[in-house]
C-alpha cells in the first residue's frame, strides 16, 4: 500500500485483488462487534478507495474508488462508462450495488450488502472478487476500447494505433487490425543494468514464443525500432531506450473468459517486466554476496595453511601459540620431576651467575656511605696531556 | 578448463613466480617512508619491465613489477552486453570490498577490470606459492562466475517468459 506521498512508487499489482481492501472487507465480514469504520486507502500512488460503514447500518459497507482512467492520454470528463459500471455490477449482482451519483472525489460509490455473502471458504473468495474492483474497472475500460474501435479508422491504409495511459510515462498501444490486434510496448528504464536485464528477457520471451510448444500463445517480438505500425507517433513516444515489444492478440485470445485474462495480462505487462527485473537484480547482488564469502576464504585458508605451517615450524622449536590468539603464548601442561628439575636447574643458574659471593642484605648501602674512599680533586682541574 | 586458458593462466603463474621478488625498499625521495614503488614511480632504476599477456584482445593481464611491490591488472573477457554489465557489477562489488582480500586495489588501472596491488609485506605475511595460487584461482572464478551469472540470468528469464505465456493459454 503506498501513500500519495510518494507518486514516483507506480507499479501496479500482479494480483488483481487489493491485499489491503481485501483485508479490511475480511476482517469486517468476520468482526461480531458491528463497530463503525472509516477508512482510507492509497495504493501505487493513484488508486484511492473509501471504505465506511455506520454502527445503526450493520450490514452495508460504502465502497468508494477513485483511479486513473485508461485512456487516449486524456481524463475522460464524464468518469466510468456504463459498460464498466455493468461489469462492476456484474462481479456479485446480489451484493454489490451501485449508488448514484458517486462520492464527491471519487469515480464509483458501491453499496456492499454483507448479509448477502455466503458463510464458509466461499466467503473468503467474494471478498477477493470484491477487493478485485479496479482490475475490473482497468479491464472493462480495455475491453470497451477494443469493442468500439472503428476498423475504418484508417489513415493511409494504416490501421489508427490507440495510446493507452495506464500509467503517466509508460503508455503502450493498440492496434486493431482485420485478423488480429498488435500491442506495442515502449520500454524505457532509467538504468543501463535494468535495459540488458529487460532485453535478455525479451530474447527468451521471443525464442520461448516461437517454440512449437507455445505455438497457441500470441507471437512476442522484440526489436530496437519502433514497429511500422507506430508509423506516425509522436518523437517522444517512439524515443525509448530499450526498444519495442509487441503481441499479436488473435480471436483465440479472446474467446470467453480468456478475454479477461489477456487484457490483465497486457495490462499488467509492464509490472511484470518491471518485477522481474527488480528480483533478477536481487538475485545478482545476492549470488555476488555469496561469492564474495567464497573468494574470501579461499584467502583465508591459504593464511590458515601458512600459520598453521608457521605454528608446527614454532612448535618444533619449543614456542607454542594458543590458536586463534596471536600472541598469546600456550600454557604447557609438563609433569611435576619435570617442573622440579627445571626449577633445580634455574637455582643453579643464579647460583651461577652469583659466582658464590655472600649477599649481605643493606651491605652496599653500609659501604657506599661509610667504608667510602675520598676523593682527590686536584684545583687545576683536568689538566690535558700533551 | 580450456586448453587456451590454461595455457594462459600457466603463463600469468610462471611470470607472477619470477616476478614477485620483492624487498623490503624505503623511499628515496621522502626520508622514513616506505611506499609501493609500482604505484608513485618515482625512480626508474627501482622499476622493471612490465609484462603483459594477451589470451586475446578482450583477456589481457598486465604485471608491473618494482623493488618493493607488484601490480598486476586483468581484463576480464564480455562478450555481450550482459556479460559487460554482470563483469562491472561484479568486479566493483569485490573492489569496494577490498579490505577484505588484502591485496585488492580499489580502483582497477585505466583500461583493465580489476587490479591487484602486492607488496613485500604481503609477501612476508603470505607465502609466495599461495599468494600466485590465490591469484590464479582468483581469474578462474570471476571467468567461472560470470558465466554462471549469465546463465541463471537467462535461464531466470525464460522461467519468468513461459509463466507470462502461459496466462494466454
Amino acid at each position: 500500500m503506498r501513500g500519495r506521498k510518494f507518486p514516483g512508487v507506480r507499479m501496479a499489482c500482479l494480483e488483481r485483488a487489493s491485499p489491503a481492501l481485501k483485508g479490511i472487507l475480511l476482517k469486517r465480514y468476520r468482526d461480531s462487534n458491528f463497530m463503525e469504520i472509516d477508512h482510507h486507502l492509497y495504493e501505487f500512488g493513484s488508486v484511492e478507495y473509501h471504505i465506511q460503514s455506520s454502527a445503526s447500518d450493520t450490514h452495508y459497507i460504502y465502497l468508494s474508488v477513485s483511479t486513473p482512467l485508461l485512456s487516449q492520454g486524456v481524463m475522460r470528463p464524464y468518469g466510468i462508462s456504463q459498460y464498466t459500471k455493468q461489469m462492476v455490477k456484474g462481479i456479485r449482482p446480489d451484493i454489490v450495488e451501485i449508488v448514484e451519483p458517486a462520492k464527491e472525489g471519487y469515480q464509483l460509490t458501491l453499496r456492499l450488502d454483507f448479509s448477502g455473502i455466503p458463510i464458509g471458504k466461499d466467503s473468503v473468495k467474494v471478498i477477493a472478487d470484491i477487493a478485485a474492483v479496479q482490475a475490473v474497472i482497468l479491464s472493462s475500460q480495455l475491453k470497451e476500447m477494443l469493442m468500439n474501435v472503428n476498423p475504418q479508422d484508417t489513415s493511409q491504409g494504416m490501421y489508427k494505433p490507440l495510446k493507452l495511459e495506464y500509467h503517466p510515462r509508460e503508455p503502450f498501444f493498440i492496434i486493431r487490425q482485420p485478423q488480429k490486434i498488435i500491442a506495442v510496448f515502449p520500454i524505457r528504464f532509467k538504468d543501463k543494468t535494468d535495459v540488458t536485464i529487460a532485453t535478455a528477457f525479451f530474447q527468451e520471451l521471443m525464442d520461448v514464443g516461437s517454440s512449437e510448444k507455445w505455438r497457441k500463445a500470441p507471437p512476442c517480438c522484440w526489436s530496437p525500432i519502433p514497429p511500422p505500425e507506430l508509423r506516425g507517433e509522436t518523437f517522444e513516444d517512439l524515443s525509448t531506450n530499450g526498444g519495442f515489444v509487441s503481441f499479436e492478440i488473435s480471436s483465440r485470445h479472446v474467446e470467453g473468459k480468456r478475454l479477461d485474462k489477456t487484457v490483465w495480462s497486457l495490462l499488467n505487462f509492464y509490472a511484470y517486466v518491471k518485477y522481474h527485473v527488480k528480483s533478477t537484480r536481487s538475485f545478482i547482488q545476492r549470488r555476488m554476496r555469496k561469492r564474495l564469502e567464497g573468494l574470501v576464504e579461499v584467502l583465508g585458508k591459504r593464511r590458515n595453511t601458512e600459520e598453521k605451517e608457521k605454528d608446527e615450524e614454532e612448535e618444533k622449536e619449543g614456542n607454542h601459540k594458543v590458536p586463534g590468539c596471536m600472541n598469546m603464548r600456550k600454557l604447557i601442561k609438563i609433569s611435576k620431576p619435570k617442573v622440579l628439575q627445571r626449577r633445580y636447574d634455574d637455582l643453579s643458574t643464579k647460583i651461577k651467575r652469583i659466582r658464590w659471593r655472600i649477599k649481605i642484605h643493606g651491605f652496599g648501602r653500609f659501604r657506599r656511605r661509610w667504608l667510602k674512599m675520598p676523593k682527590f680533586s686536584s684545583s687545576m682541574g683536568y689538566i690535558r696531556l700533551e | 578448463m580450456s586448453n587456451s586458458l590454461r595455457l594462459y593462466l600457466a603463463c600469468i603463474r610462471n611470470t607472477l613466480d619470477a616476478a614477485l621478488c620483492l624487498q623490503n625498499f624505503p623511499c628515496q625521495e621522502v626520508e622514513r617512508h616506505n611506499k609501493p614503488e609500482v604505484e608513485l614511480k618515482t625512480s626508474s632504476e627501482l622499476l622493471l619491465n612490465p609484462v603483459l599477456i594477451c589470451r586475446n584482445e578482450a583477456e589481457k593481464c598486465l604485471i608491473e613489477t618494482s623493488i618493493n611491490s607488484l601490480r598486476i591488472s586483468l581484463k576480464v573477457k564480455q562478450a555481450d552486453e550482459l556479460e559487460n554489465i554482470l563483469t562491472k557489477k561484479f568486479l566493483r562489488f569485490l573492489s569496494m570490498r577490498a579490505e577484505a582480500f588484502q591485496v585488492l586495489r580499489r580502483k582497477p588501472v585505466q583500461g583493465y577490470d580489476i587490479s591487484f596491488l602486492v607488496t613485500n609485506y604481503h609477501c612476508e605475511e603470505m607465502q609466495k606459492h599461495k599468494l600466485i595460487d590465490f591469484i590464479v584461482q582468483f581469474m578462474e572464478d570471476i571467468d567461472k562466475e560470470i558465466s554462471e551469472l549469465k546463465m541463471s540470468v537467462n535461464t531466470r528469464g525464460r522461467l519468468v517468459a513461459t509463466e507470462f505465456l502461459k496466462q494466454f493459454m
